[in-house]
Parts: structure tokens; C-alpha cells; sequence
């Protein structure tokens, strides 16, 4: 099948001139957010995330396994996120995955392993017998723009709303308990990254938020910048494209500070 | 006897579909039966892969995807099981040397995941447009340990089961099945009661199907009007 048919030529320079304007090609002003929908449930640790015309699909589960033998005392936080074929036409899941793939789930890696939120060592039962392996599925059901961020919130939020069963240890005896024995326990979150995109345009000097995927399809560059509500930067991306003035980046952090409060929020509210 | 959720033994739980929510797809449905939920997404007729080509007719293409994890061979066996019953249904030969994808997301895992998929896929193929020959509408029934058969089991009851059997009806040749898939050790008539309890079972998801497509439909119209 065909891979992404790139916008054509007169819709890049439509969306250009209109952007010299202040103009945004979906009405947005160019700091505004896309309507944001987070739907938690039915099952804990299910979140379905709605960024405009976006969507991504957030699971998380849990098994008890054998901890790494180099980290006894640790739990592990297991990651998947592949773009399926179901909200792009074209992407395929069997083959090499393509650049885009890469970078994307990279990014969340990032954002949701590496920035260590979720506390591993409160996943421990027994150490170097039990641990807890928290298992985070991202799938994307729909591809309007910006996957990374909705992704990062759809996770985000799933590990706030999961719970896991109760456990009870005595001496070397480790007691899981039912659902419906005793109430499932929240996992020991640290804090919460979450992810700002930014599209630049022309030579650097248009910049939008949350670009959409016609927009995220003609920008000349791309920033993800991740912040946690401690308003402390997680990691940043900025793979390739045009090299941008770093004055610009201190404004977009400011703008990305201001979002993140306001997600954080809407985080809140949903759970 | 009765089931952990309350329900009758020939009662399946609510169903529930959304239709149309994807921008991208061409057609896609949403079919929920208590907390079983499978998404589903087409993309069709589109450009086939030179190999895939088939002269006289389109290629079909199932993509099964499971809500945790990554697809495994139980998921590649769905996926081979659903082509065949809906290579069949879809008139191919008005779309030749096209691919039609059908691409099934399982949002959540309750028990009889696979009819629920292949609720959801004739729900999406309708709503992209895709030429039927006729719908399919599929429904589990599970053997409890002490002989009992009950119907739209959940996963709790499936673990327990002695075996489970899925069968799919086409709206157009009630009298034999499209799509038939029994697990576990049973005897004939086991199997017969739970062919006739999906049976009654499936018209009443026909049913639903009907009036969900209806609503859709006749607020389409109103749009336009």
C-alpha cells in the first residue's frame, strides 16, 4: 500500500501565506491547543485520549515475573507503542519500521521510562524472587497530528488511573490479593512528563502549537519539549530540520509551561 | 445456577457500537458487549502491493491487533479465520486489483473477543461502503463445568469453561454458519444447543446492527437535507 501522500503544493504555500497572516488553516490561534478529550475506563488503566481530529488508546496492565538479576529490588516498566495501520494508511506494522516509528516511539520511551515517573522499587515484592512488570500499551487509532503528545498524556493519565492488586508479604510468603478481597492499591507515581510539540515554518521565525497534520507535514522543524507539573524540563527533542534561534526555544518553553499546567488540570478533572 | 454478573443463561449483556468515529479510516465502527470493546478500522478499496494484486478481484487484508501486548499467533490465527469468512462476504470482483484492509483493535478483553470482531468488521465494512453480499453477525456461547451453556460468556467464565464455541451467521443463509470455532472437549448435542443459542442469539445482534445503521443513516440524510 502507498505510503503518506505528501499535501500538495498550493496547500503548502495556502497554509504558509496564511500563517505570515496569524492565521492558522483550522482557525486556531498559533499558541492555541486542539480540544482535548480524556475518557478514563471502563477498566482501570484505560485511557483513550482525543487531540482534535487525533486519538490514541492507552493500557496498562500488570504480572507478577522474576526481577532482573542486576536490579533485585526493582520492578520493571515495560513500553510498547507501534504505529499500526489502523490510523494511517500505509504504515505497516511487520516490516522495518520506518523513521517516523522510530522517532516517535523513542520519544515516549523517553518521556514515560526514562524520565523514571513511575517508582520502580515500590513494585517490589520480594527481592530477586517477585516484582511487579508494569506493561504500558499505547495504541493510535487515528492520525490527525501530533501522535507524540496525545500519546504522552493517553499515558500518562492511564498510569494514574491504573490499580493493581494488593499484596501482602510474610516473611517469604507473598500474598496477592483479589479485586474483590481488598481494594486494588495506585501505582507510586514520582511526577508526571508530559509533552508540548511545536511546528516551525519558513525560516524559523513562525512557530505554532500543536501542529496538526497538515501543518506537521509542511513544517521545516519540529521541537518536543517535556515538562512535569514541578515545572522541571524532562527531555527535549529537536531531531533535524532547520536550525532555529535559541531565543525562540526559551519562548517556547515559557508557552509550553502554561500548557502543561493547564493538561495537568484536565488530567485532574478526567480521573 | 447463577452467573457471576446475574445475567439469564441464554442473556447477552448490552451491546453498545459507535459508527464512523475515525477520520482517517474510510469506514470504521465501535462494538461493545458489556466490557468486550473492539475498534475497528477500513481502508479500502485502496492501492494494493504489486504481489498482493489479484487480476479479477480485491485482495483482503485482516490486520488483529490485542489490547496488551504485541500480536502473537493466537492473533494471527483471528486474523486468518475473519479473512476467510469475510472473503466470502465481500464482493471483490466490483473492486478488482485493489486491497481492501480491515484493521481490528481490541480496546478491552472481557471474554468472546472474536465474535465481538466480527460484529465490529461488518459494522466497518458498512460504513465505508464496501459491496456485501450479506452481513455476518457472530456470538459465543461457553459449557460450564457442570453442563450448563451460556451465552456471551465473560473471561471469567471462560477460564472456567469446558469449551466454548463461536459461530457467525450471515443474514442472507441463516441455515448454515460462515464462521464456526469450538475449543475444548464436548459432545454433539453440547454442540447443537450452543448452535442454536448463538443462533437465536445473533438475530438479536442483527437486530441491533440494523437499527444502529438505520440512525446513522437517516441522520446523514437529515444533514444533507
Amino acid at each position: 500500500m502507498v505510503a503518506e501522500i505528501e499535501p500538495s503544493n498550493i496547500e503548502k504555500s495556502f497554509l504558509l501565506e496564511s500563517l505570515q497572516k496569524g492565521i492558522r488553516v483550522d482557525g486556531r490561534g498559533i499558541y492555541d491547543y486542539r480540544t482535548l478529550k480524556i475518557i478514563c475506563g471502563p477498566e482501570v488503566g484505560l485511557v483513550e485520549v482525543q487531540l482534535g481530529q487525533t486519538r490514541v488508546l492507552a493500557r496498562v496492565s500488570c504480572e507478577v515475573t522474576r526481577p532482573f538479576p542486576d536490579r533485585p529490588t526493582e520492578g520493571i516498566v515495560q513500553f510498547n507503542a507501534e504505529l499500526s495501520s489502523l490510523c494511517a494508511p500505509g504504515f505497516d506494522s511487520t516490516g522495518k519500521p520506518s523513521a517516523q516509528e522510530v522517532a516517535i516511539t523513542r520519544m515516549l520511551e523517553r518521556v514515560i521510562r526514562q524520565s523514571r515517573a513511575v517508582d520502580t522499587e515500590a513494585l517490589c515484592i520480594l527481592a530477586g524472587e517477585k516484582v511487579w512488570t508494569v506493561r504500558i500499551d499505547v495504541h493510535f487509532l487515528d492520525h490527525g497530528g501530533n501522535l507524540v503528545d496525545a500519546a504522552s498524556i493517553a499515558a500518562i493519565a492511564a498510569l494514574r488511573h491504573f490499580r493493581r492488586p494488593d499484596v501482602t508479604v510474610d516473611g517469604e510468603e507473598a500474598i496477592i490479593h483479589d479485586v474483590r478481597e481488598r481494594n486494588p492499591v495506585p501505582l507510586s507515581i514520582h511526577h508526571t512528563p508530559i509533552c508540548v510539540s511545536f511546528g516551525f515554518f519558513g525560516d524559523g521565525g513562525m512557530v505554532v502549537l500543536d501542529p496538526n497534520l497538515l501543518e506537521e507535514q509542511t513544517q521545516a522543524s519540529s521541537f518536543t519539549i517535556t515538562l512535569n507539573s514541578h515545572q522541571e524540563i524532562c527531555a527535549m527533542n529537536k531531531a533535524g530540520g532547520i536550525p532555529l534561534d535559541s531565543k525562540q526555544i526559551h519562548r517556547c518553553i515559557q508557552i509550553a509551561l502554561a500548557k502543561v499546567d493547564e493538561i495537568n488540570e484536565k488530567i485532574k478533572e478526567a480521573l | 445456577m447463577t452467573r457471576p454478573d446475574r445475567r439469564e443463561t441464554s442473556q447477552i449483556r448490552a451491546l453498545h457500537c459507535a459508527l464512523g468515529q475515525l477520520n482517517r479510516a474510510d469506514g470504521s465502527a465501535q462494538f461493545s458487549a458489556g466490557n468486550t470493546s473492539v475498534i475497528c478500522g477500513i481502508y479500502g478499496p485502496v492501492d494494493v502491493k504489486l504481489y498482493d494484486e489479484k487480476l479479477d478481484r480485491a485482495h483482503i487484508e485482516v490486520k488483529f491487533r490485542p489490547d496488551i501486548g504485541v500480536p502473537m499467533t493466537k492473533d494471527k490465527w483471528n486474523e486468518s479465520a475473519i479473512r476467510s469468512t469475510f472473503e466470502r462476504e465481500i464482493i471483490g470482483q466490483m473492486h478488482p486489483r485493489t486491497l481492501v484492509q480491515i484493521n481490528i483493535q481490541v480496546r478491552q478483553n472481557d471474554g468472546s473477543v472474536d465474535a465481538a470482531a466480527i460484529n465490529a468488521t461488518t459494522l466497518a465494512l458498512v460504513d465505508a461502503g464496501i459491496p456485501l453480499r450479506s452481513m455476518v453477525a457472530a456470538a459465543t456461547c461457553a459449557v460450564c463445568a457442570n453442563g450448563n451453556i451460556v451465552i456471551d460468556p465473560t473471561q471469567e467464565e471462560i477460564s472456567k469453561a469446558q469449551s466454548t464455541h463461536t459461530f457467525g451467521f450471515s443474514n442472507q443463509q441463516t441455515d448454515s454458519p460462515a464462521y464456526v470455532d469450538s475449543r475444548g472437549d464436548f459432545t454433539m448435542d453440547q454442540y447443537n444447543s450452543c448452535y442454536d443459542m448463538c443462533a437465536t442469539a445473533t438475530e438479536r445482534i442483527f437486530a441491533f446492527m440494523r437499527s444502529a445503521i438505520e440512525s446513522k443513516v437517516s441522520k446523514e440524510s437529515l444533514n444533507e437535507a
